[in-house]
């Protein structure tokens, strides 16, 4: 499965415009966050920019989880355009961080 | 973060316990008797647990430490690893008193924990630690050097307001956390447009290294319970060598290993202190109600201002209906507001299985409990003060009129007596009636001991109604030998005088081998009563309908005087006292010729006089204002109203009109 997923990610250079998570990326703000990211689905290769993320809670990650394993069940792909501490602070503490496959946390 | 002052939901809390603890009750009772409904487990669980969670949420760190051993202790029974029997619905029953007592110390801002709890407790967290268990949990007493958790959230830890992001955090501040497996659980959504971020699908497998103990743990995921999977089991390793090296006493070891076997008498008396003056619940169909009758009063009053507007004489049919319509409406708005104040009678009848069963066992009588007519609606006020009377009733029927199950046997009775409860409305009265099927009153018993009182004269003939009226003498102890149920000072004098302050009667009918009923007779409400105006002089006095027989003229030859200098008149086939209303209230220029007035004719527990008035003017609703606030209290007033022209008009308090007559009578 890693393996597959590795593969994925090499084919991934064809994002468009990325989904920016907010500041404030927690369940009240998750509505808007989830149609866009439904809506970014079909393409097939989702860039999210994590970069701006200063809290975020355990349902943010669950959707970024459930994105991933969309995006798996299609072939589709996901991107990174970056990280915030916060973010990565809190996946990992939720043993997410690989799923998700988060990279170091930097400004965009 | 804005932070929140949660004092102000503390009152709420204690009324929720409250009420948490009666549901306890009920259910712990009903296990007593032998029902082996599951869901009653879970009841009494759900009761601990919220409680539990409320006074950890509000700092109340006694309360908190005690409901969780006891609730550690349920969790067993719940996970069926522990045997109900009697032994532990004592111990559950003698908690909840407990726990009664912490929260009426902590509404009044003393310290919630006393020696009783303390030795409490620690009773339960020895028979929590002591349980013959798995070794998993024999294990937990001993802290592990790590723990291995399964914790899969249920769909809904999200909407609690928890977040595993915290609970990771916290356990973090105990031990190492390794995160073994992070997954996304069967109920997540296979399509991802149709996932509720709100809702959780995240399951771990989680290590956490350290020696730490199970109580901390357990505390940590305490606010997640009912929200989530959880399985905790110490490190292998760990496990095998907590078992079987001996228990090394390390001060994170549970409290139970340290304590002393607890008191008996750790139960702590409650009750006691209710604080006053509370809130009220009120059901959402109740005020569905109020607003409609406001919208309908507000269309009245729109109706009646158009009217006065453009008003001509040809108008006045229209603008009499518009005040009887308005009249209506005020009478239903009325109505509405008033039954806002009405709760189930249910709520007293609750406390009275655990009364019972406590009776039951102290006296060695076996009583079967019934209840009739619980959601019988009564004013809040009343349903405060009713408890205590009805609670030294039933006391009295279980003490002296239920016989000992030999006695019983001996009389070709069944051994088991059966004490009624019963509630029902009549006319605008409340009948609460108490019925057992004991012994009855004891005629002999209760006549000998009012000569030897000297409440009546050994020649006197009695009835048997008569001889029954006198345990409600004032003096006059039923306890032939005071138990220490009877005897504390509270007379059927008390319980009676009691009733009237709340505008009721009660009596008692009995026979001899076949039982007691006591019945408590009340007002719907003490706030507002329909009554007839009379004028006497140049006062106007009302008087409750309710007491009302009938009203009449009288021929000047009617009356008769009496030896003792009273007045009596016939009235179907008997004599009753006339009081003058004129003379027992001292008013000046008032109708004196009987043939010139009205006699009214009033009845209050059972007796009956004809109270003299001047003239009838009508019948009108009146809103009860205390005189005993507002002035003093007068005999055989009850309060005072304002009536239509904005006079104050006294209320006559009919049982306080009869008992002077009666003593007229008697002079």
């Amino acid at each position: 499965m890693a393996g597959k997923r590795a593969a994925k990610r090499d084919g991934e250079q064809a994002a468009g415009e990325a989904v920016v998570l907010p500041p404030d990326c927690r369940m009240a703000t998750l509505a808007a966050l989830h149609t866009e990211l439904v809506a970014a689905l079909p393409g097939g290769a989702v860039e999210l920019d994590g970069s701006q993320v200063e809290r975020v809670d355990t349902a943010a990650l669950q959707l970024l989880v459930l994105l991933r394993r969309a995006l798996d069940g299609r072939g589709g792909t996901l991107a990174w355009r970056g990280s915030s501490a916060a973010l990565n602070d809190a996946a990992g503490l939720l043993g997410l961080a690989k799923i998700l496959e988060l990279p170091a946390a930097r400004p965009a | 973060m804005a932070t929140v002052d949660l004092s102000q939901f503390h009152q709420t809390f204690f009324e929720e316990s409250h009420e948490g603890l009666d549901a306890m009750e009920a259910a712990l009772l009903a296990l007593d008797s032998g029902s082996t409904d599951h869901e009653l487990v879970h009841t009494i669980f759900r009761a601990a647990h919220s409680i539990k969670g409320g006074a950890a949420t509000f700092g109340f760190a006694d309360m908190a430490a005690f409901t969780h051993v006891a609730e550690s202790l349920l969790e067993e029974v719940r996970s069926e690893r522990r045997a109900v029997d009697a032994g532990l619905i004592d111990l559950l029953l003698r908690s909840l008193d407990c726990l009664r007592g912490m929260l009426d110390r902590t509404s009044r801002g003393q310290p919630a924990a006393d020696a009783g709890s303390e030795a409490l407790r620690a009773e339960l967290a020895q028979l929590v630690a002591g349980a013959p268990a798995p070794a998993a949990v024999q294990a937990s007493a001993a802290p592990a050097t790590g723990w291995a958790i399964r914790f899969v959230a249920l769909p809904h830890l999200l909407q609690t307001g928890n977040d595993p992001l915290r609970v990771f955090n916290e356990l973090q501040t105990l031990g190492r956390l390794e995160v073994l497996r992070a997954f996304v659980t069967e109920s997540a959504p296979a399509d991802f447009a149709a996932l509720d971020p709100g809702q959780c699908h995240l399951g771990w497998e989680l290590r956490l290294h350290g020696a730490v103990a199970r109580a901390d743990l357990d505390a940590v995921f305490d606010w997640l319970d009912g929200d989530c999977e959880l399985a905790i089991a110490p490190l292998a390793a760990a496990a095998t060598e907590a078992v079987v090296a001996t228990p090394v006493p390390v001060a994170a070891a549970t409290p139970a290993a340290e304590t002393p076997a607890p008191a008996r008498e750790a139960t702590v008396a409650s009750g006691a202190g209710h604080t006053d003056g509370g809130s009220i619940r009120v059901g959402i169909d109740k005020v569905d109600a109020l607003i409609d009758m406001m919208g309908e009063l507000v269309i009245t009053q729109s109706m009646l201002s158009d009217i006065g507007e453009h008003f001509d004489l040809s108008q006045l049919e229209r603008l009499r209906e518009g005040l009887a319509q308005l009249e209506r409406n005020t009478r239903e708005l009325q109505d509405s507001v008033m039954r806002i104040r009405m709760l189930p009678i249910g709520s007293v009848f609750n406390r009275f299985p655990r009364l019972v069963r406590d009776l039951e066992r102290k006296l060695g009588k076996q009583v079967r409990l019934e209840l009739h007519g619980e959601h019988t609606e009564l004013d809040k006020t009343v349903l405060e003060k009713i408890g205590d009377p009805m609670v030294h009733l039933v006391r009295n029927a279980i003490d002296h009129g239920l016989e000992m199950p030999e006695q019983r046997r001996a009389a070709g009775k069944s051994e088991t007596g059966t004490l009624t409860l019963d509630a029902h409305h009549e006319g605008s009265n409340i009948i609460v009636r108490i019925s057992d099927d004991g012994a009855g009153l004891s005629h002999e018993r209760i006549r000998a001991k009012a000569v030897e009182r000297g409440l009546v004269s050994a020649t006197q003939p009695l009835s048997d109604d008569e001889v029954a009226e006198l345990i409600f003498q004032p003096g006059f102890s039923t306890a032939a030998q005071a138990t220490d149920l009877s005897g504390r000072g509270v007379g059927m004098d008390v319980v009676r005088r009691n009733v009237r302050d709340l505008g009721g009667s009660v009596g008692v009918k009995s026979v001899a081998g076949q039982g007691s009923v006591f019945t408590i007779a009340l007002p719907l409400t003490l706030a507002i009563i329909d009554g007839l105006v009379t004028t006497v002089g140049a006062e106007r006095y009302i008087v409750p309908l309710i007491s009302i027989v009938e009203s009449l003229r009288l021929p000047a030859d009617a009356v008769r005087r009496t030896a003792g200098g009273g007045e009596v008149f016939r009235f179907r086939d008997e004599y009753l006292p006339v009081i003058r209303l004129h003379h027992a209230f001292g008013c000046a220029d008032a109708v004196t010729a009987i043939e010139r007035g009205i006699v009214v004719v009033v009845e209050d527990g059972g007796q009956r006089v004809g109270l003299l008035v001047d003239e009838l003017v009508g019948q009108q609703q009146a809103v009860i204002k205390s005189l005993e606030k507002h002035y003093q209290q007068v005999q055989g007033v009850s309060g005072a109203t304002i009536v239509s022209d904005g006079s104050v008009a006294l209320i006559v308090d009919v049982g306080g009109v009869v008992r002077l007559g009666r003593r007229g009578k008697a002079a």
